[in-house]
C-alpha cells in the first residue's frame, strides 16, 4: 500500500515535472499569433491607386499567373526576370507558354512522394473558426479564397479564385471576375453564390466566428448578421455566376489583403449542410490539398487535390504525426523529414563534421515584434516618464547578442523591418543610461517609496521567466533601482488576464495577419480596438489611424501610420523588444523546396520529393 | 459476499458524484476561460460572450453541474470544447484503449521481472547475491523516465535500428518493447521488494519448518507453501499499483509517441477542456475504486481465512 501510493505520487511528480519540461516550448510558439506569408512592400498590394476603376487584371493576374504556375524556382526566376525587363503583356504570354511547357515535363518528374512531419492536432478545420497557426497550416492547404498569399516578397497577396477585380471609383465597391474553371474538390463549380453563401455563414452566429468581425466585418450588412438581426448581407451582391460585388463600409484599401484570411474562403454548402456539426471530417474544399484522414491525436493526411484549378501539388500525400514523440530521434530514424533543432543538440549538428550538419537549413526571420508591454492606466505605468525610463534603460542590442544569441534583432518600433510601412527612419527610445535617469526624475514615480509594486507577467510554463526577461529586470535594476518580480502563467490563464486587462505589465510577441500595416500599428493601439492591449490612448493617434483607413494613396496612407508609429514609440507603452527569430532547421535532403516564409507559414504544394538521388 | 460486492459496487456512485463535484469546482475556481481560449488572442469580447453562452457557463455553477450528472446517467458526457462537435467518449475510447494495451504490457513486464527476482533474492539472503540484485533494482527504479526513455531510443533505435523510434501498432509489435521496457522495469523493483519481504517473513513460519520436516521436497516447499503464502499481501497492491501506473505511462506516452490518453489530458488541462477532463477525472475514479474493490475479493480468494462480510 505504501509502495503503491508512492507509485502513484512518483508518477504524479514525473507526469508534472514532464509536462513543465515538454510544454516549455509551447508558450513561445503560442502566443505568437496566426500567421500567414509575405513579405510585402508599400506598392505591392494589389490594389488600385487613383484611377476610378483600374482594371487591376492587367497588372496582376499576368504575375500571379506565372508564379502560379512556373513552382520550379528555375523556372520561376526566368518568368520573374522577364516579367521584369518587359513589360509588353505579349511577351509575357509567351514566355507563360514556355513556362508552362517546361512545367509539364518538370512536374512529371516531381509528382509522388510522401513528406512527412510532426504536427498537432488543429483546433479546428472550418476556415471561418481558424485564429491559431496549427489550424492554418492545414486550412489553408484545403481551402481557399479569392485572394491568397505567396512567398514572394514583391507580391504579396495575389489572385486565387478571382480571376481579376476591379474597385469602384470611391473605393467601396469590388467586383471581383471568379475563375470560370475554379471548382471544389468534389469537382462541382464554385460561383459567386458560393461565396456568398460562405461568407454569411461565417458571420452567422450560430457559427460562432470569434474573428469574423475583423476580417469581414467591412462587407455592408455583415455586422448585423453577427449580432443575429439579419441572416443576409447587403453588401455582398451575386452579378451572375462568376461575378462578385461587394460593397464595403469605406474605402479600407487593405480591405483584399484581408481576403487571404482563412475565415474568407468558400466553403461548400452541400459539405456544410450534409456534414452536420462535424463536417471538417470530410472536408470540401478549393485549396492544392484534401484531407484524405485525420485521425486526433494520431495521424493527419492530406492528399493531392487532384481537382485543383492551379498547377497541382507534386506530392502525393503529407503525413503529419500527432502523436508526438522524440522529434529529434524521429528525424534520424527516418520516421519525420524535417524538424526543429533542440538546444542541446544544437553544437552537434551544426558541427560542419557531422554528415548531419548538411541537412540544416536556415529559417529567415519571421515577421514578429516580442515586446514588454504596460498597462497604461495602471500605476506607476501611467506616468509616459517613468514608462520611458523603462525604454531608455534597456540594452536590447545587447540581449539580442548576449542572451539570444544573435538570432533576432533588437526590435525599437511596433512594425518590422521588411514589413509594409516599416518606417527606418523612426526615433526610438534606445539605450541611453543618462536619459533614463532623466526621465526617472521627471516622473511622479521618482522616489522608489512612491512606486506601487510592479509584477512583470509572461506566458509560459517553465516555472521561471525566460533568461531575456531577467536581464531586462537586471537592466532596470542597475540603471534606475526599478525593482520588477517577475511571475510566469500558463497560457489560459494568461489570455485570461491580459483580456480583462489585469496585468501590469507582461511580455507578448505579435505578429501580423496580413500584409498592413493596419495589422500591426491600428489594431494594437487604437484606443477602441478590442484587442488594445496596453490601454493605449492618444486622441492624435486615433486621428491619424482614423484617416489612413480610407487614405487612397498608399505613399500618403504609409506616412499616416508612421506618424501615428512615432507618436506610439514615443509614447512608450511597449518597450519593443526584438524583431524575428531567424533559426535553423532540419531537413532531410530529399526534401526540396520546402520553404518558409518569414510569417513562418508554408507552401505545401511546392515541395517535392527527390528520389533519384536517395 | 455477493452482497458486500454489491454494496460497494452502489457506493461508486456516489463517491463518483462528490469526486465529480470536486473537480467539477475546480473548473470554475482555476483562472483560464475556455470561451477565451477557443476565440483566440484576436477575438471581441462579444464573441467570446457568445462563445460562453452556447457552452453553457454563463448558468449557475450547481445548475452546470446538475446538468452534467444527469447528463451523464444517460451516458453523455459531454463535448470537448478543443475538439469542437466532437463527443469526449469518442475521443477518449481508442486512447484509452492505447493506455491500457501499453499498462497491462508494462505490468506484465513489471510482474514477470519483479515478482521471482524478489523470491531468488529472499531465498539468497546472507549471500551476496541478495544485496547486489536489491541494489541494482533500486539503481534501475531511481532512475527518471525522462532518462531512461531517450537512452533506450538512442540505443536500440538509433545506434542497432532494431525497432521504430515512435508510434504504436498493439501490444504485440515491436514498437512496444521499448515502453514497456521502460515502464515495467522500474516497477518491478518495487514488486521484488514487496516479494522478498513477505518471503523471508513466510520463510521464518512453522508450517515451513514443518514441512521440510516432514520430507518434503525443496521445490515443492517453495512452491506450495512459500511463494503462494508470499503472494498473498502482494495481490493487496496489484490493482492500486496499476490503478498508479497510468500516472506514470504519461511521461512514456509523450516521449515515445504513443497516442494515449496522455496527450489528450495534457491538452485538456492546458487547454481548459473541462469535460474532457471530467470524464479522465471520473475515469480514474472509478479504476480505483474498482481496484480497491478487486484487491479485497483477492483477498478472500487465495486467503481462505479472510471472509467478507456485509
Amino acid at each position: 500500500m505504501k509502495f503503491a501510493s508512492r507509485l502513484l505520487i512518483v508518477g504524479a511528480a514525473f507526469a508534472v515535472m514532464f509536462a513543465i519540461g515538454c510544454s516549455s516550448e509551447e508558450p513561445t510558439a503560442t502566443p505568437i499569433p496566426p500567421t500567414a506569408t509575405a513579405v510585402p512592400q508599400p506598392t505591392a498590394t494589389a490594389v488600385p491607386t487613383e484611377a476610378p476603376a483600374v482594371e487591376t487584371s492587367s497588372s496582376v493576374a499576368p504575375t500571379a499567373t506565372a508564379i502560379a504556375a512556373a513552382t520550379s524556382t528555375a523556372v520561376a526566376e526566368v518568368t520573374v526576370e522577364a516579367e521584369a525587363a518587359m513589360t509588353a503583356e505579349e511577351t509575357a504570354t509567351a514566355e507563360m507558354k514556355e513556362a508552362e511547357a517546361a512545367d509539364e515535363e518538370e512536374f512529371d518528374s516531381r509528382r509522388g512522394g510522401v513528406f512527412k512531419l510532426l504536427g498537432s492536432d488543429p483546433t479546428t478545420l472550418d476556415p471561418a473558426l481558424t485564429t491559431d497557426s496549427t489550424s492554418y497550416d492545414i486550412v489553408t492547404e484545403v481551402f481557399g479564397g479569392l485572394m491568397r498569399l505567396t512567398d514572394n516578397p514583391n507580391e504579396p497577396v495575389v489572385l486565387d479564385l478571382a480571376e481579376s477585380f476591379t474597385v469602384s471609383a470611391e473605393g467601396t465597391v469590388y467586383r471581383f471576375k471568379l475563375r470560370e474553371d475554379a471548382v471544389f474538390s468534389d469537382g462541382s463549380p464554385v460561383t459567386a453564390s458560393d461565396f456568398k453563401w460562405s461568407w454569411e455563414r461565417a458571420a452567422l452566429p450560430e457559427t460562432g466566428s470569434p474573428i469574423v468581425k475583423e476580417f469581414l466585418g467591412d462587407i455592408v450588412g455583415i455586422n448585423d448578421i453577427v449580432d443575429g438581426n439579419a441572416t443576409s448581407a447587403s453588401g455582398i451582391t451575386v452579378v451572375d455566376d462568376h461575378t462578385l460585388e461587394v460593397e464595403i463600409d469605406a474605402p479600407k484599401p487593405y480591405f483584399i489583403a484581408k481576403l487571404t484570411y482563412p475565415v474568407t474562403y468558400v466553403v461548400s454548402r452541400d459539405n456544410i449542410e450534409s456534414g452536420g456539426e462535424t463536417w471538417t471530417d470530410d472536408p470540401v474544399g478549393t485549396g492544392p490539398f484534401v484531407l484524405k484522414s485525420y485521425e486526433i491525436g494520431v495521424e493527419l493526411v492530406l492528399a493531392r487535390n487532384e481537382n485543383y484549378s492551379g498547377t497541382p501539388a507534386f506530392l502525393d500525400e503529407v503525413r503529419f504525426n500527432l502523436a508526438g514523440g522524440s522529434a529529434m530521434a524521429m528525424y534520424e530514424n527516418d520516421e519525420i523529414d524535417i524538424t526543429g533543432i533542440p538546444q542541446a543538440a544544437y553544437e552537434r549538428i551544426t558541427d560542419p563534421n557531422e554528415p548531419i550538419s548538411r541537412e540544416v537549413v536556415d529559417v529567415p526571420p519571421e515577421f514578429v515584434t516580442w515586446y514588454i508591454g504596460f498597462n497604461t492606466e495602471s500605476p506607476p505605468f501611467d506616468d509616459v516618464h517613468f514608462r520611458r525610463a523603462l525604454n531608455y534603460a534597456v540594452d536590447k542590442e545587447l540581449i539580442a547578442e548576449a542572451v539570444l544569441g544573435g538570432r533576432v534583432s533588437p526590435a525599437y518600433g511596433p512594425t518590422p523591418p521588411g514589413f509594409i510601412g516599416f518606417n527606418p527612419d523612426l526615433e526610438t527610445l534606445g539605450f541611453d543610461a543618462e536619459k533614463a535617469t532623466e526621465e526617472l526624475n521627471m516622473s511622479k514615480y521618482a522616489d522608489a517609496d512612491s512606486r506601487p509594486r510592479i509584477v512583470l507577467t509572461a506566458p509560459g510554463t517553465g516555472g521561471s521567466p525566460p533568461a531575456w526577461l531577467v536581464a531586462v529586470g537586471d537592466m532596470w535594476a542597475r540603471t534606475l533601482g526599478v525593482d520588477v518580480e517577475f511571475q510566469e502563467v500558463e497560457w489560459a490563464t494568461f489570455l485570461e488576464e491580459i483580456d480583462n486587462y489585469r496585468l501590469q505589465a507582461f511580455s507578448l510577441a505579435w505578429s501580423p495577419d496580413y500584409p498592413d500595416p493596419h495589422t500591426f500599428v491600428d489594431v494594437l493601439f487604437r484606443s477602441d480596438s478590442q484587442i488594445n492591449q496596453t490601454k493605449y490612448s492618444n486622441a492624435e493617434v486615433d486621428r491619424l489611424l482614423d484617416e489612413a483607413t480610407t487614405e487612397q494613396d498608399p505613399a500618403r496612407r504609409i506616412q499616416l501610420y508612421q506618424q501615428a508609429e512615432q507618436i506610439i514609440v514615443d509614447e512608450a507603452s511597449w518597450v519593443p523588444m526584438w524583431w524575428g527569430t531567424s533559426g535553423k532547421i532540419l531537413v532531410k535532403p530529399w526534401i526540396k523546396d520546402f520553404n518558409i516564409s518569414p510569417l513562418g507559414g508554408y507552401f505545401l504544394k511546392d515541395v517535392w520529393v527527390d528520389e533519384i538521388d536517395f | 459476499m455477493l452482497i458486500y460486492v454489491s454494496r460497494r459496487l452502489l457506493w461508486t456512485p456516489v463517491l463518483l458524484f462528490f469526486a465529480g463535484l470536486f473537480i467539477f469546482s475546480l473548473s470554475s475556481i482555476t483562472p483560464g476561460d475556455p470561451a477565451e481560449l477557443m476565440a483566440g488572442q484576436r477575438a471581441d469580447p462579444e464573441a467570446i460572450e457568445r462563445i460562453r453562452d452556447r457552452l453553457g457557463l454563463n448558468d449557475p455553477f450547481m445548475v452546470q453541474y446538475l446538468r452534467y450528472i444527469s447528463d451523464a446517467f444517460k451516458g453523455d458526457l459531454g463535448e470537448s470544447y478543443r475538439y469542437r462537435g466532437r463527443d469526449v467518449v469518442e475521443l477518449l475510447a481508442p486512447r484509452l484503449k492505447v493506455s491500457l494495451e501499453l499498462n497491462i504490457v508494462s505490468y506484465f513486464v513489471t510482474l514477470i521481472i519483479g515478482l521471482p527476482l524478489g523470491f531468488w533474492a529472499a531465498m539468497r539472503q546472507g549471500t551476496w547475491k541478495d544485496p547486489t540484485a536489491t541494489t541494482f533494482m533500486l539503481l534501475v527504479y531511481a532512475l527518471p523516465v525522462f532518462f531512461t526513455a531517450p537512452f533506450l531510443i538512442l540505443v536500440f533505435a538509433l545506434w542497432l535500428d532494431w525497432i521504430p523510434v515512435s508510434g504504436w501498432s498493439g501490444i504485440f509489435s515491436t514498437q512496444a518493447i521499448l515502453p514497456a521496457v521502460t515502464l515495467g522495469v522500474p516497477g518491478a523493483f518495487v514488486f521484488m521488494r514487496y516479494m522478498r519481504a513477505s518471503t523471508l517473513d513466510v520463510l521464518g513460519q512453522e508450517f515451513v519448518r514443518t514441512a521440510h520436516g516432514k520430507g518434503m521436497g525443496h521445490m515443492t516447499v517453495n512452491r506450495r507453501h512459500i511463494a503462494r503464502n508470499a503472494l498473498i499481501p502482494i495481490m493487496t497492491i496489484l490493482g492500486f499499483s496499476l490503478a498508479g501506473m497510468f500516472g506514470g505511462s504519461l511521461i512514456v506516452e509523450l516521449i515515445y509517441g504513443i497516442p494515449g490518453v496522455a496527450r489528450l489530458s495534457l491538452e485538456a488541462v492546458f487547454q481548459r477542456d473541462y469535460p474532457l477532463l471530467m470524464a479522465l477525472t471520473i475515469l480514474g475514479t472509478t479504476m480505483l475504486a474498482l481496484a480497491n474493490l478487486f484487491t479485497d475479493i483477492m483477498y478472500s480468494v487465495i486467503d481462505p481465512r479472510i471472509r467478507l462480510r456485509a
